[in-house]
């Protein structure tokens, strides 16, 4: 019996012994900077256009998305959804909202403003010692028989978000956070794959995301790296700058 | 012919004496779906393996398929929730049997007091131009009688308004360009055989996702200084939003809106909360909220940047359902909006229908929607705060009393808003 004890023990300490150490958390992040096309290409990117389309599977609607950004923090971006319309939503000098036929304008406050403003910030990927003031790695798990390191990144306001970066490619294959909307705090899984070159830098070219009981995938299809964006596309719509001006009274 | 045989082939199963093997799997795909889809993991707080060891045996000594469904609705009954029933094969075979076609006669009906009721012709249809008026009742379409299909349907309380006024309404459809024959007793109660033609329905065709397409329509216009506005379904979101928008706009000085639901079975779920956006001024008020097993959705409304101040009334009856139920329970609720009516279908839920392998069918809910005020719409509905019945005699006579009720609550209102 003590035998067999002091087998398990020895073959636990082993095993101890042979396991890699954990990777830091700041290096699988930068390796992924790295692996999708290094600091200098993120650095050089000060405007881009992404267009791709999105579809809710089990309920057979689709759409389109554009997305315009711009260096450091500005963005808009429009939907178009079958029988649902145009949505369309952007974060510019501080003031994150949104816009739909469905629901009207509104100005995004709290929680929901800094989750919108951290989406914003174009090179979020390269930024993200500015955004997530801690982060930590979690271990090791498996998305789909990968083993993935589990990042823990936690914002100064917010839900953390979990990125699962492959331990062979370093690439992100999966995230899951509390999202703050405003209907409540919803989970939201996201998994990403089909990586591809889209202007020097590899992006997942679909996305499936569960949010809450809805899943939907969104495949991005080109990128206009650096092209000229007049500044008055980031301005708020009419409706929206009428609430952010009640706002600010 | 082999569907023929395998109808056979089922009836002589249930008829063998003890539960057959549609019943036993009729049981598992009930037991299985509650387990994975019901909105609380341990459902209604009961312990779903237990209840599966308890009563799968008991089915399994089921002398007939009566009752292994009578121990599959006693199991669903100790969830003690509402929307979670089986319902026998052959309520379908009232409901569905001769089911038409996509052309109808521009007719609308009620049952009231037993009795198909014509409510509402529509303009331009051959109904019209051949003299139906409102509070006609239908004796027969097709020559078959409405009676026995109204009075299975309302012996079981499982099918509630909007089903039947649906298995009604099927009966008065048929392919377009066809022909119906309908025998009506006129106002004065006396017969009258008509045959009409069947046309598209009223409305723009609209399509949203897996949705069959369907014709919606919007209607609006002035009764004195009130506006009204119906519409028959929660969908084709840009037209009917924007239609909105545009009545509330033109109806700044107005005494008051009617938003008339009665018969609008719903749709998008989030239009609830977009038109309470022209009606609702103070910032995060809520119409209710959504329980799902991992997530709860609050039914938040954004006030717009033009906002109707003046008194609003909602009209409802049993076939206002879903959306309608959320858009008024959750403006009663606010105490922004005043209904008249009847009580709604109660069905506020994205419950769902599935046929069983033993033919039967089986409704659950997966969403426990709670309105503003504290109470589960689903299951209990949409009580008046004016409670107003349609009937026959008040039809007959060009009235509409539910209207009516909702144009006298506003004018006394204004009458009174003048005089301080």
């Amino acid at each position: 019996m003590n035998r067999r004890r002091s087998l398990v023990l020895i073959l636990a300490a082993a095993s101890g012994f042979a396991a890699d150490p954990l990777p830091s958390a700041e290096s699988v992040l930068d390796r992924y900077i790295q692996v999708t096309g290094g600091k200098q290409a993120y650095q050089s990117r000060k405007t881009e256009i992404a267009h791709g389309t999105l579809e809710y599977t089990s309920l057979g609607i689709k759409g389109t998305i554009t997305r315009w950004a711009a260096d450091p923090d500005k963005y808009y971006a429009s939907l178009e959804i079958q029988g649902l319309g145009n949505v369309e939503m952007g974060v510019n000098g501080g003031v994150a909202w949104e816009n739909s036929a469905l629901l009207g304008p509104r100005i995004k406050t709290g929680v929901e403003r800094s989750e919108a403003i951290r989406e914003g910030n174009m090179n979020s990927t390269l930024n993200w010692r500015k955004l997530y003031p801690k982060v930590e790695n979690a271990g090791i798990e498996t998305v789909d028989d990968e083993e993935c390191y589990k990042i823990v990144m936690t914002p100064a306001e917010g839900q953390p978000v979990v990125g699962y970066y492959q331990k062979k490619s370093g690439l992100q294959v999966k995230m899951t956070t509390v999202s703050s909307t405003q209907m409540g705090d919803i989970p939201v899984e996201l998994i990403a794959s089909d990586y591809k070159d889209f202007g020097g830098i590899l992006e997942p070219a679909k996305v499936i995301q569960k949010a809450g009981p809805q899943e939907f995938s969104i495949t991005l299809e080109r990128v206009e790296v650096n092209p000229a964006i007049p500044p008055e596309r980031f301005d708020l719509p009419a409706e929206v700058r009428k609430l952010a001006d009640q706002a600010a009274k | 012919m082999s569907r023929r045989l395998i109808l056979l082939f089922a009836a002589a199963l249930a008829a063998s004496g003890q539960a057959s093997r549609i019943d036993v799997d009729a049981f598992e795909k009930v037991w299985t779906t509650i387990r994975d889809k019901h909105w609380q993991a341990k459902p209604g707080g009961l312990d779903w393996q237990a209840i599966h060891d308890e009563y799968r045996p008991r089915l399994e000594k089921a002398a007939s398929h009566d009752e292994a469904r009578a121990v599959m609705q006693e199991m669903l009954g100790r969830l003690n929730q509402s929307h979670f029933a089986i319902i026998p094969g052959a309520i379908y075979s009232v409901l569905n049997d001769e089911a038409g076609g996509p052309g109808v006669t521009g007719i609308d009906v009620r049952v009231l007091d037993g009795q198909a009721v014509v409510t509402s012709v529509d303009p331009g249809s051959s109904a019209e131009k051949q003299g139906v008026r409102p509070g006609w009742v239908i004796e027969r379409a097709g020559g078959k009688e409405l009676k026995p299909i109204i009075e299975q349907a309302r012996s079981n309380p499982a099918i509630h308004e909007l089903q039947l006024t649906r298995a009604v309404l099927a009966r008065l459809s048929g392919p377009i360009g066809g022909m119906l024959d309908l025998d009506f007793l006129d106002g004065a109660g006396k017969s009258a055989p008509l045959r009409l033609s069947l046309s598209l329905p009223r409305g723009a065709l609209s399509a949203f996702g897996n949705l069959p397409p369907q014709h919606v329509w919007y209607e609006s216009r002035t009764i004195g200084s009130t506006a009204y506005v119906r519409f028959n379904l929660f969908l084709d979101l840009p037209r009917v939003m924007a239609s909105f928008q545009q009545t509330v706009e033109n109806c700044k000085t107005c005494d008051g809106l009617i938003i008339d639901l009665r018969g609008n079975p719903g749709g998008i779920g989030g239009m609830a909360m977009g038109m309470a956006g022209f009606l609702v001024n103070k910032p995060n008020q809520r119409l209710g909220t959504m329980y799902m097993r991992d997530a709860t959705l609050n039914f938040v409304v954004n006030p717009r940047t033009e906002v109707f101040s003046r008194p609003v009334a909602i009209l409802v009856d049993g076939c206002s359902a879903s959306t309608s139920e959320i858009f008024a329970g959750g403006l009663k609720d606010l105490g922004r909006a005043r209904v008249f009516g009847t009580k709604t279908a109660a069905a506020a839920l994205p419950s769902a229908f599935e046929r069983l392998s033993n033919g039967d069918g089986f409704q659950y809910a997966v969403a426990n929607y709670v309105s503003e005020g504290g109470q589960p719409l689903e299951g209990l509905g949409v009580t008046p705060d004016v409670e107003v019945k349609l009937t026959r005699t008040a039809l007959l006579a060009g009235r509409d009393p539910v209207v009516d009720a909702a144009l006298n609550w506003i004018e006394t209102d204004s009458t009174r808003r003048n005089a301080q």
